[in-house]
């Protein structure tokens, strides 16, 4: 331990992790991790990754922290350990699915000890080249932190990157009190509207302890393009994510959601780092959104997509995007059962979330690759709470889309999630299921 | 009207390096500006400029750049 660390307080946005992060343990499983893996066509520097580890433990002393509880509020204490890269070998003669498959088996490795590493860097070595799987406690960092962190690694200029300030406390910092109380209310109203629409879901089972599973669906680059034309042409230039949401709404719509109750209510972050910023890596830095539709909204294509982008219209124009700030700010001083209480419940007493969902947007590795080796692929893999025990990834890597579902098992039914993938297809690109 | 966009773009919503150097027809897409970033964008001109700027409008083409930033919302409709 490092007897001169200082102690780094949880943002508000960390705590909001951290409670769902309990949730999860709560139900007997490891708790709110999240997966970023690259497929490499060839193996990396490895000594060079295991040197910019240790940059970044010496950087951002956050990296290799151990959380801590100081009285009601939480906090990651720096203890200067080390990380190691983890070496792992697919057997001969196994397929390419193998690094997959252990990427998925340490995920389900038992629920780790307070003491263990907030964050670990695996090299899965298959064939001649592997996955690099980056594999992290949320209360840490948020997606996006994860895609900066895996610039540091393989950056040229890793003296850019820079530890900062919660982007929440500087927004925070710039509304006056009145402007505070404003948005809380309008969130607060905000909120009450969500909590009345009661959510479809994907299993009726609402108890662990499930083994977490993946399926990884990448669309070629001409389906990709062709997802992106029809996306420009239902939800516009603004509304990209908006367009996967929504046939995601219509897939489970029209393959019969196993819990069919009033709507979809699909849960999103809204980053508040600007694009492209190496700054700042660690913490969350994100406000929630929600896409919501009644069933009867699903079913009608065209439609959904129109209401989806007014609604979201609607949530920017009155600033909905950053009510959440005040409340998540309040929701601080909630024990964790308390504010997962009111982040999860309807007001019916069911699950708010119809499914997890984050778009990690685009990335790019170019010619340069990661260290010099060609990125052929990515994937994404989290945990998450049981309802709705579902979560789906997106993200486009050099403009190729991949959606990763992660889902509980055996909660999800695995027919009826093949199913739902097969309706996506149609949904995504237009065409009979 | 350019400035305050360029300020807004490049404060909020999308990191530059050298901002200051970013010409009135360099790429917001290219830069990073993303679908998100986008609706935050129009919203902020709407506001600040008084003019309406309909979703069928949000094109590539009218948020390509400053120069076609500025031509679009000349052109829109006072609120």
């Amino acid at each position: 331990m490092n007897e001169t660390a200082i102690p780094i307080a949880f943002n508000p946005a960390d705590y909001f992790t951290y409670v769902l992060h309990q949730e999860i343990r709560n139900a007997g499983m490891p708790g709110g991790y999240g997966g970023f893996a690259l497929e490499l066509g060839g193996e990396p520097d490895l000594e060079r990754i295991q040197q910019r580890l240790d940059l970044l433990v010496e950087q951002f002393p956050r990296a290799s922290a151990r959380l801590e509880q100081r009285g009601k509020r939480f906090a990651w204490m720096p203890t200067g350990r080390r990380i190691p890269l983890e070496r792992h070998h697919c057997p001969h003669g196994e397929g390419a699915g193998a690094g997959l498959r252990i990427a998925v088996e340490i995920f389900n490795q038992p629920v780790p000890s307070p003491d263990s590493l907030p964050l670990r860097l695996h090299w899965i070595a298959a064939g001649g080249g592997g996955l690099l799987l980056l594999n992290w406690m949320h209360p840490l960092l948020d997606a996006r932190g994860a895609k900066i962190l895996l610039d540091f690694l393989c950056s040229g200029q890793p003296g850019k990157f820079k530890e900062s300030p919660p982007l929440i406390g500087e927004k925070l910092a710039q509304w006056s009190w009145w402007k505070k109380i404003g948005l809380f209310l309008k969130a607060r109203r905000h909120n009450h509207a969500a909590i009345s629409l009661d959510s479809c879901l994907p299993t009726a089972m609402e108890e662990g302890p499930q083994c977490l599973r993946l399926r990884v669906r990448r669309y070629s680059k001409e389906e990709s393009r062709r997802i992106a034309s029809l996306a420009q042409q239902y939800t516009g230039l603004a509304g990209k994510t908006l367009y996967t949401l929504g046939c995601l709404m219509r897939a489970m719509e029209l393959e019969g959601p196993p819990v069919a109750k009033a709507g979809y209510c699909i849960p999103y972050a809204f980053n508040l780092r600007r694009q492209n910023a190496p700054t700042p890596v660690f913490g969350n830095h994100v406000s929630c959104l929600f896409a919501r539709a009644t069933r009867e909204q699903a079913r009608q294509r065209k439609g959904l997509f129109a209401h989806l982008l007014a609604q979201y219209r609607q949530t920017v124009q009155e600033e909905l995007d950053i009510a959440y700030l005040p409340l998540m700010w309040l929701g601080q001083w909630l024990s964790p059962a308390r504010y997962a209480k009111r982040l999860r419940q309807q007001r019916s007493g069911g699950e708010l979330s119809s499914v997890w969902f984050s778009d990690i947007g685009e990335l790019r590795f170019g010619q340069e690759g990661f260290l010099g080796v060609q990125v052929s692929g990515m994937f994404h893999l989290c945990w998450m709470t049981l309802p709705p025990g579902l979560a789906l990834l997106a993200g486009q890597l050099d403009g190729q889309t991949t959606l990763s579902y992660s889902y509980l098992h055996p909660a999800v039914d695995e027919a009826w999630l093949d199913r739902l993938m097969a309706g996506m297809d149609a949904e995504l690109l237009e065409t009979e299921a | 009207m350019k400035e305050q966009l360029k300020q807004f773009i490049f404060s909020e919503l999308v990191y530059h390096e050298a901002p200051e150097s970013f010409g009135e027809e360099g790429d917001l897409l290219e830069a990073g500006l993303d679908s998100m970033g986008i609706m935050r964008l129009i919203m902020f001109a709407e506001k600040e400029f008084g003019v309406t700027l309909p979703d069928t409008e949000i094109e590539p083409d009218n948020v390509r750049s400053l120069n076609a930033l500025e031509k679009w919302i000349r052109q829109a409709p006072r609120a």
